[in-house]
């Protein structure tokens, strides 16, 4: 039962790895959906549309992920549904990453210069068109930086589905330590992974802020 | 939807809902505070420390931030104990915790040092201002307003993130969560109170923060 | 687009994922029989009764009992991994058929689900670093011990622990384990089997304080669950009588089925401290 820490330990967190990915894509792909939803809602002139969008907004950014994640994978049954703790988790994460995209993009909609709004107006243009062809796109090069700094924060935040059961990396460490009794080890390699993961990414979020920002600079 | 909602034992258990909402007061206030102490050192060392210094300052920042806190405490709690370093559950949390916003905290505060003009300090120089004069009303002080927004949702983000910290058996809010659940296996109840707590906590923090800015900030903008 | 069509492609799946999600759970018999498969709760992180072995796969002697349960009623099994503190409410979610999680036989457990009879049995002791002088539970005061959170060491130390003792409670035995290895916490409550393993994995650090309890575990279903419950109970004591049961224990302890357990004459109570 005790064991070594040995290769196919190794390969068993290594293959975890994909489930962090897949949760991480499935949250994301989710989220950039109800974050166009929210983010829209917030800006627009209907005051019961922006209302809701910032109390959903405010409640997801007010309340911690890890009991957003409790309440789906447990609320979910009060309907008398049951679900995976994948689908929880998928669900969770897509409602926690429409609450932080959605308030990114938000703000990006809103740097975009008041005069583009006007210029479409004066246009003729209508909503969608606006939307669609003047103000998402500009909005769209704003938040990309942002963005990817979230996903960082996104992959990390699916380290915590392991605590309602599902088999991630983080769940996959937890375990073979529970076999091993190698924690040093273990959780090394485990946040190697992540790290291996995220750096890319933090990378690549901080050059296009900075490529933005003299882009912009005047 | 043939659920009999049942929060009664949840609310009967307020005194321990109240004793973990109480650690994690002090855990999130404990860490705000020294996170920003080694947030600001570590923007210091960053903007001013040799180079060896600014490596290692780099290196942490990044390690931090690029791996799940949950990680983070299993490493400190499990981990350390193997080369000697050992504390109690609520005392590893508070490591945990310290570390972890300590490197966003230099972040976020070396990006509003950076963001000072050098003509102010020029300015500072010209005035003849001491150096730590200039650093603290020229540099710091400036910076810190810019950067304050940025600051205070990482706190609160922070504040968030304790829930985490059950994990290595600390005694926080959600800590407290479980074991009501454990008890009453009312899933559901236990854990909307806990988040409507949490929601509280976070408002109450956000007016602490503005509170704070008024206060600390509250000088005129030049521009 | 690479990113994009990774996107794409993971909120197609996202949509199949949706549409796979377990079926509602069956409380007769004859449900999991016409469904063809049952949805067995287990621990995987409980060895020897519930481990992931090396192809991450469920196994140990839950998995084993649960399979030949599957059997008995004819249909597939789907071992679902659940944790100590989520079992309960996994099973009174309907997201599982049964439980075969080593789940002690307490009164407080029982008015929440019904039990089984015992189909495996073991006992709950302090164990901690040796030198310690800790002869019975008053000795606690002041000292710490590790237990996971909500099981029959939780409950049985909780009961007879005295004022100052400071009892942390973890998610799982292995943290438990985990925590008193790594010197965070100098005593913990564990059963014998975890014991033995803890003086495999650390000869001579570690030895036995006093007994807790001795615990009797049992297969769980859903309240009012009768006709499962009959057949379940059947199929354990058909089990017993012809060795399969017996067999599946010398496999993972190492040793026969204990005999309260074989003859089912343990007390179905427990949480009270061994006689001394």
């Amino acid at each position: 039962m005790i064991r070594e820490f040995g290769t196919s330990d190794f390969l068993f967190i290594l293959f975890a790895v994909r489930w962090t990915l897949l949760l991480s894509a499935i949250a994301f792909a989710g989220g950039a959906v109800g974050g166009l939803v929210i983010a829209l809602a917030r800006v627009s002139q209907n005051r019961i549309f922006s209302g809701l969008a910032l109390g959903f907004i405010r409640v997801f950014q007010g309340t911690p992920l890890l009991m957003q994640l409790f309440l789906v994978f447990f609320g979910i049954n009060i309907f008398g549904i049951s679900v995976t703790p994948l689908l929880a988790a998928a669900i969770a994460l897509t409602l926690h990453a429409s609450a932080f995209l959605g308030e990114i993009w938000r703000g990006s909609i809103q740097a975009v210069p008041g005069g583009q709004h006007e210029a479409s107006w004066a246009l003729g243009l209508g909503y969608l068109d606006r939307m669609k062809s003047i103000i998402l796109p500009q909005a769209a090069r704003i938040s990309v930086a942002p963005t990817v700094g979230f996903l960082v924060q996104l992959i990390k935040g699916t380290s915590l589905a392991s605590i309602i059961g599902f088999v991630e990396m983080t769940r996959a460490g937890q375990i073979i330590n529970n076999a091993t009794f190698e924690p040093f080890t273990v959780f090394g390699l485990v946040a190697v992974f992540y790290f291996i993961l995220c750096w890319p990414l933090s990378i690549a979020a901080r050059q296009l802020e900075r490529r933005f920002s003299r882009a912009t600079a005047r | 939807m043939n659920y009999d909602f049942n929060f009664a034992p949840v609310l009967a258990n307020y005194p321990r809902l109240l004793e973990g909402a109480w650690v994690t007061i002090q855990l999130s206030f404990g860490a705000m505070v020294a996170g920003l102490v080694v947030g600001l050192m570590g923007a210091i060392a960053k903007n001013a420390g040799p180079r060896p210094l600014r490596w290692l300052v780099d290196a942490y920042v990044e390690a931090i931030r690029n791996t799940p806190f949950i990680i983070q405490i299993f490493f400190i709690f499990f981990g350390l104990p193997a080369i000697g370093l050992r504390f109690s559950p609520n005392v590893a949390a508070l490591v945990a915790l310290i570390i972890n916003v300590g490197a966003y905290a230099t972040e976020i505060i070396r990006a509003g040092i950076e963001s000072i003009n050098r003509g102010q300090v020029e300015a500072g120089i010209a005035l003849g201002m001491k150096r730590a004069q200039i650093f603290r009303y020229v540099i710091l002080r400036p910076a810190l307003r810019t950067v304050y927004p940025a600051l205070t949702s990482q706190f609160i983000f922070l504040m968030l993130t304790t829930s985490v910290v059950s994990v290595i058996s600390a005694s926080d809010l959600a800590a407290a969560g479980n074991d009501i659940n454990a008890e009453t296996f009312a899933s559901f109840e236990v854990y909307l109170v806990i988040t409507v707590i949490y929601f509280i906590l976070s408002i109450g923090f956000s007016a602490l923060f503005s509170a704070i800015e008024r206060v600390a900030f509250s000088y005129p903008l030049s521009r | 687009m690479k990113i994009l069509n990774l996107v794409l492609a993971a909120g197609g799946l996202a949509g199949a994922l949706a549409a796979t999600s377990l079926p509602a759970t069956a409380q007769t018999p004859q449900e999991i029989k016409d469904r063809g498969t049952v949805n067995i709760g287990m621990l995987v992180d409980f060895p020897p009764f519930g481990i992931l072995n090396t192809e991450g796969k469920p196994d140990g002697y839950d998995a084993d009992v649960a399979k030949l349960l599957a059997e008995d009623f004819g249909v597939k099994v789907n071992l679902v991994p659940v944790t100590g503190p989520n079992r309960i409410p996994y099973l009174l979610s309907n997201r599982i058929d049964f439980l075969v999680a080593s789940l002690g036989i307490t009164p407080e457990r029982a008015e929440r689900v019904d039990f089984s009879q015992p189909y495996a049995g073991i006992e709950i002791s302090v164990v901690g670093e040796k030198g310690l002088d800790i002869p019975d539970a008053a000795a606690l005061a002041g000292q710490s011990v590790g237990v996971a959170r909500a099981s029959t060491q939780d409950t049985s130390l909780t009961k007879v622990a005295p004022e100052g003792t400071n009892i942390q409670r973890f998610d799982d035995d292995a943290s438990a384990v985990q925590a008193l290895i790594s010197g965070q916490v100098p005593l913990i409550g564990a059963s014998n089997t975890v014991i033995a393993q803890i003086q495999k994995l650390r000869p001579d650090t570690y030895d036995k304080k006093f007994d807790l309890a001795q615990q009797v575990q049992g297969v769980a279903v859903k309240p009012g669950s009768d006709e499962l419950l009959k057949e379940i109970n059947q199929y354990l004591t058909e089990a017993k009588k012809d060795g399969k049961l017996n067999a599946i224990h010398e496999k993972w302890l190492g040793q026969p089925l204990p005999d309260f357990i074989a003859d089912d004459t343990a007390p179905r109570v427990d949480g009270k401290p061994a006689s001394k």
